[in-house]
C-alpha cells in the first residue's frame, strides 16, 4: 500500500480546526511538501521510521522513569513523526502576542512586589493577590537584576474551532519541555533527510546560546567569568534529562542542593578544589523547596540560606522567586487588563473566558453549566486535579463540587475549548489528535527573544483534550517556516 | 569540579572495571568447567565476589548456569553485573554533562543490553560464552570510547584513578585467594591448569609464555601479576597509573591537604617497585599482598576525605 492511500482514510473531527486539512481532501498549502514526501514512502518505511525514532530516543536515554514495585521502568516521551507546521505570518502574530504578554507580566511582578499600583488603581482586587499561595511576602522589595522576574516563559497556546489562537495558561515558574523541542528536531533530521531545508524550516538551535547569554548578563558580580549553575532536584526528577541537556548545551555546571552552601550571604559550590562562589542559579527546583530556612523546612533539595543571599543581591536566581502569583489561574483572567494598564495596548492574544469560583455569581453560573466547563485548580499544573465537565460522571461532579466549596478561591472554570487537531501517524494510518503549542520565550536585559519553534504536545488518546505528558500526552516536532 | 561529580565519575569507572574483571573471570572458569574430569567447583569465585553464606554456596557451586545467572543477573547480589551496570549508569546519568555523549550512550546501551531477555536466555539454555562475550565486548567499547572521546581534564583523571585502583585491588585479591588455596592443597602448586586459568582470567597468559620459558611456577606468576610493569593488569602498572593521575590532579589543586594522598601513593609505589621475589618470600606472600591491599584501601579513603567528602 502506498502512502497516498492512508491519507484517504483520514476523517476530520467536527467543530474542530484541523492543522493539515481544510476539508476532507484539501491539504493546507504548508503541509503539501510533507504529504508529497510521505506519499513516496510505503507503510513499511514509515513504520521503520517510527521504530528508528523510538530507538534513537531510547539509546540517547531521552526517557523518563516510572517507578513501579521498586523497579524503575524507562519510558520514552511518545513522539509522533508527522511535524506540526506554523506559517511565517502566524508566527509573526504569535511572537508579537507573547512578547506583549510577557512584557506586561514582568512589569506586573515588579509592581506587585513593590508599589502595587495595579491594586491601588483598582484593576485587580487585593484579595486576589493575598489569597494566592504563590504570592511570597519574602519577595517584597527585593531588587532583582534589570527588574526581570520571568527569564524563561512557556506560554501555552491553543486554537479554537475557527483557528484563532488563545492563551491557555502562562507558565512563569519553571516551564519544562524545551529539551524536547531541541531533540525532536534532531530526530526529524534523521527521519526525513532533506525535508527540512526543502520546506525552509527555521532552526531552533539558538535556544541554549540565547539563554546562556542572558544568564551571563544578570550576574551580580561584574567579572569576566561568572559562575553559572543549573540547580536540579536530581536524577529522580522526571525532567532530569532536560536539566542535563541544557547544562551540557550551555556548558554550565549541573548542581544539586547538596553541592551548594551559603556562607556570609554568598553562595558557594563544593568542588575538588575547595569552594567557589556562584553568581547565577538557573534553578529547576520549585520555590517551596528552594530554602529550608524560609520555605518548606523539610526540603533537602534546596540550599539553607539561599534566600538571604538572594535578597542581598549576591546571587541571581532564574526564574525569580515568587513568580507563581503571575501564572496563577485566577490572576490569568486579569492579564488582558494588565496589558491595557501597563502598556496601554490592546492584547493581541486572546484569553479563554474564565470564571472565578471565588465570585458568587460566577460560581452559580458554573455549577449550572458544569457539563460544558473545564474546572481547574488555580495553582495546579501537569493536568492534575482537573474536572472535564463533558466527560465526568454525575458522582464525580458532585464530589468535585464539594471540593470546590471548601475553598472556592482555589478554583476557576473555563468553557470547554475544542483544541485544534493534527494528524498523527498511528498503526499505519493518520488519525486526528488534539494538540497545543508551547513556545519558549527568553527575557534578558536586551529584550525578549523567542526561538522560532516550540513544543507541540499531543493528546494521544482518541477524543482526549489533555495533552500533559503525565496524562498520556506525546509531542511533535514544531516547524516555523521562513517567510 | 564539583566533589559530587568527581565521586560519581570515580565510582562509575570502578563499577565498569569490576564488571569487566568479573566477566573475564567467569568466562575462563566456565570454559574450565567444560574441561574438567572432576566435578568443577565455583566456590573460590563465589567467595571472592559475593557475600553468599556457605550453605547457599553449596546449593549452586557445581551448577555453572546457576552461578552465572546469580553473578550476572542476580538482583539480590550487590556485585552482580546487572546491579553494577545499573549503578554505573545512575552515576553517569547524574554527571551527563561531564562525560561525552558517546560515552553516555555506550553505558546506556550496556544497561539496555544486560536488561535484554535474549541475554538471559543465552545464560539459561544456549551458550553462556555468547552472553559473556557480548558483555565483555560492550565493556571494551566503553574503555575505547572513554579513551577516544573524553577530554583529559580532572574528570578523566578521577575516572582513571577509579579504574586502576579497582584493577589493582582485583589483581591483588585474585592472587591472594589463589595462593591461599594452595596452602590448603599443596598439590595445586604443580597443577599446570591451575596457573593457566589464573593467567587467562587476568589476560596475562600470553605474556607469561613469552616471559618465562620453563613452564608454570608459582613465583613467576607472582612476579608477573605484581611486579611486571609491562603487564596492564599488574599491581605495579596500575599503581603507577594511579600515581600519575593523582599527580595531575595535585598540580592544579590549591588545597594544602592534598599532599597527604601524594605521600600515601608514593610510599606504596616505592614499596612495590623495590620488592623482589626474595624480599616477598622473606616477608611471606599473604602478609605482603595483604599490606598492599590495605594501602590501596587507604588511598580510597583518602580520596573520599580530600576530594569527595561533603562537609
Amino acid at each position: 500500500m502506498s502512502g497516498a492511500n492512508f491519507l484517504n482514510k483520514y476523517e476530520l473531527t467536527s467543530n474542530t480546526w484541523d492543522e493539515m486539512f481544510s476539508t476532507e481532501h484539501n491539504i493546507r498549502a504548508p503541509y503539501q511538501k510533507v504529504i508529497d514526501y510521505l506519499s513516496k514512502e510505503s507503510i513499511d518505511d514509515l513504520n521503520k521510521k517510527e521504530e528508528l525514532a523510538k530507538r534513537l530516543f531510547m539509546s540517547q536515554g531521552i526517557t523518563f522513569t516510572v517507578y513501579n514495585s521498586g523497579e524503575g521502568i524507562e519510558k520514552i516521551f511518545p513522539f509522533d513523526i508527522i511535524p506540526r507546521i506554523i506559517t511565517a505570518s502566524e508566527w509573526t502574530f504569535i511572537e508579537a502576542g507573547i512578547k506583549q504578554r510577557l512584557k506586561a507580566l514582568n512589569i506586573f511582578l515588579k509592581d506587585i512586589y513593590s508599589n502595587m499600583f495595579i491594586v491601588k488603581d483598582g484593576i485587580i482586587p487585593i484579595d486576589m493577590i493575598y489569597s494566592c499561595p504563590h504570592f511570597l511576602r519574602e519577595m517584597f522589595n527585593v531588587a532583582v537584576p534589570y527588574d526581570i522576574y520571568v527569564h524563561i516563559a512557556g506560554i501555552d497556546l491553543i486554537r479554537d474551532s475557527d483557528g484563532t489562537y488563545y492563551v491557555l495558561e502562562d507558565n512563569l515558574r519553571t516551564p519544562s519541555g524545551v529539551s524536547y523541542m531541541l531533540e525532536n528536531r534532531e530526530i526529524t533530521k534523521r527521519l526525513f533527510p532533506d525535508l527540512l531545508p526543502q520546506c525552509r524550516v527555521r532552526s531552533v538551535t539558538e535556544y541554549p546560546g540565547i539563554l546562556y547569554k542572558n544568564l551571563l548578563a544578570i550576574s551580580p558580580r561584574q567579572i569576566s567569568n561568572p559562575n553559572i549553575v543549573l540547580l536540579s532536584p536530581g536524577v529522580y526528577n522526571s525532567a532530569y534529562f532536560e536539566h542535563t541537556t541544557l547544562a551540557r548545551l550551555m556548558g554550565v555546571e549541573l548542581v544539586e542542593g547538596r553541592d551548594l552552601m551559603v556562607d556570609n550571604h554568598k553562595v558557594y559550590m563544593k568542588t575538588t578544589n575547595g569552594r567557589q562562589q556562584v553568581d547565577v542559579i538557573y534553578r529547576r527546583v520549585d520555590d517551596e523547596y528552594l530554602d529550608p530556612l524560609v520555605f518548606n523546612p523539610g526540603s533537602i533539595l534546596g540550599v539553607a540560606g539561599l534566600m538571604s543571599a538572594y535578597r542581598k543581591g549576591n546571587v541571581a536566581i532564574v526564574n525569580a522567586v515568587g513568580n507563581g502569583v503571575a501564572d496563577d489561574k485566577a490572576i490569568y483572567s486579569y492579564v488582558p487588563d494588565m496589558i491595557k494598564y501597563y502598556l496601554n495596548e490592546e492584547p493581541l492574544l486572546k484569553n479563554v473566558p474564565t470564571y472565578q469560583l471565588g465570585n458568587q455569581e460566577h460560581k452559580e453560573y458554573v455549577f449550572e453549566n458544569i457539563q460544558t466547563m473545564v474546572v481547574k485548580k488555580t495553582n495546579g499544573s501537569g493536568g492534575y486535579g482537573m474536572l472535564m465537565g463533558y466527560a465526568a460522571s454525575d458522582s464525580e461532579i458532585a464530589a468535585y463540587k464539594e471540593e470546590i466549596l471548601k475553598d472556592p478561591r482555589q478554583f476557576i472554570a473555563q468553557p470547554t475549548i475544542s483544541l485544534s487537531a493534527a494528524p498523527c501517524y498511528m498503526n499505519g494510518s493518520l488519525m486526528p489528535r488534539r494538540i497545543d503549542l508551547r513556545p519558549f520565550a527568553l527575557c534578558g536585559p536586551n529584550g525578549i527573544e523567542i526561538v522560532p519553534g516550540g513544543l507541540t504536545r499531543v493528546a494521544l488518546t482518541e477524543g482526549s483534550m489533555v495533552v500533559n505528558s503525565s496524562q498520556g500526552g506525546g509531542s511533535k516536532d514544531t516547524w516555523v517556516l521562513a517567510s | 569540579m564539583l566533589s559530587r561529580v568527581a565521586a560519581n565519575l570515580y565510582w562509575l569507572s570502578r563499577y565498569v572495571e569490576r564488571s569487566d574483571g568479573i566477566l573475564r573471570m567467569m568466562k575462563i572458569n566456565y570454559a574450565s568447567s567444560q574441561d574438567s574430569i572432576h566435578e568443577f567447583t565455583w566456590r573460590p569465585v563465589i567467595k571472592l565476589y559475593t557475600k553468599l553464606e556457605d550453605e547457599d554456596i553449596e546449593k549452586i557451586e557445581h551448577n555453572s548456569r546457576d552461578v552465572l545467572l546469580y553473578m550476572i543477573a542476580g538482583k539480590e547480589n550487590p556485585n552482580s553485573i546487572i546491579n553494577m551496570i545499573t549503578f554505573a549508569r545512575e552515576n553517569a546519568r547524574s554527571v551527563q554533562d561531564h562525560i561525552t555523549k558517546d560515552l553516555w550512550q555506550c553505558l546506556n546501551e550496556y544497561y539496555h543490553l544486560i536488561k535484554d531477555n535474549k541475554l538471559i536466555s543465552y545464560l539459561k539454555k544456549d551458550d553462556p560464552i555468547s552472553a559473556l562475550d557480548i558483555l565483555i565486548r560492550q565493556g571494551m567499547l566503553y574503555c575505547g570510547t572513554a579513551e577516544v572521546t573524553m577530554e583529559r581534564g580532572e574528570g578523566s583523571s578521577f575516572m582513571n584513578i577509579g579504574k586502576y585502583l579497582e584493577r589493582s585491588i582485583q589483581s591483588a585479591d585474585i592472587l591472594d585467594v589463589k595462593f591461599g588455596t594452595i596452602n590448603n592443597d599443596p598439590d595445586l602448586l604443580t597443577d599446570t591448569s591451575y596457573w593457566k586459568h589464573l593467567l587467562l582470567s587476568l589476560g596475562g597468559y600470553e605474556l607469561y609464555l613469552k616471559t618465562y620459558r620453563q613452564g608454570f611456577e608459582a613465583e613467576n606468576v607472582l612476579e608477573l601479576v605484581v611486579l611486571n610493569n609491562d603487564f596492564p593488569r599488574s599491581v605495579l602498572y596500575s599503581v603507577n597509573h594511579i600515581s600519575s593521575y593523582l599527580e595531575r590532579l595535585r598540580v592544579n589543586n590549591n588545597l594544602s591537604e592534598i599532599k597527604e594522598i601524594s605521600i600515601l601513593i608514593g610510599r606504596l609505589e616505592s614499596r612495590i617497585k623495590y620488592s623482589t621475589l626474595q624480599s616477598i618470600r622473606e616477608e611471606g606472600m599473604h602478609p605482603y599482598l595483604y599490606s598492599i591491599k590495605k594501602d590501596l584501601y587507604s588511598i580510597g579513603d583518602a580520596l573520599n576525605i580530600q576530594y569527595f567528602a561533603y562537609s
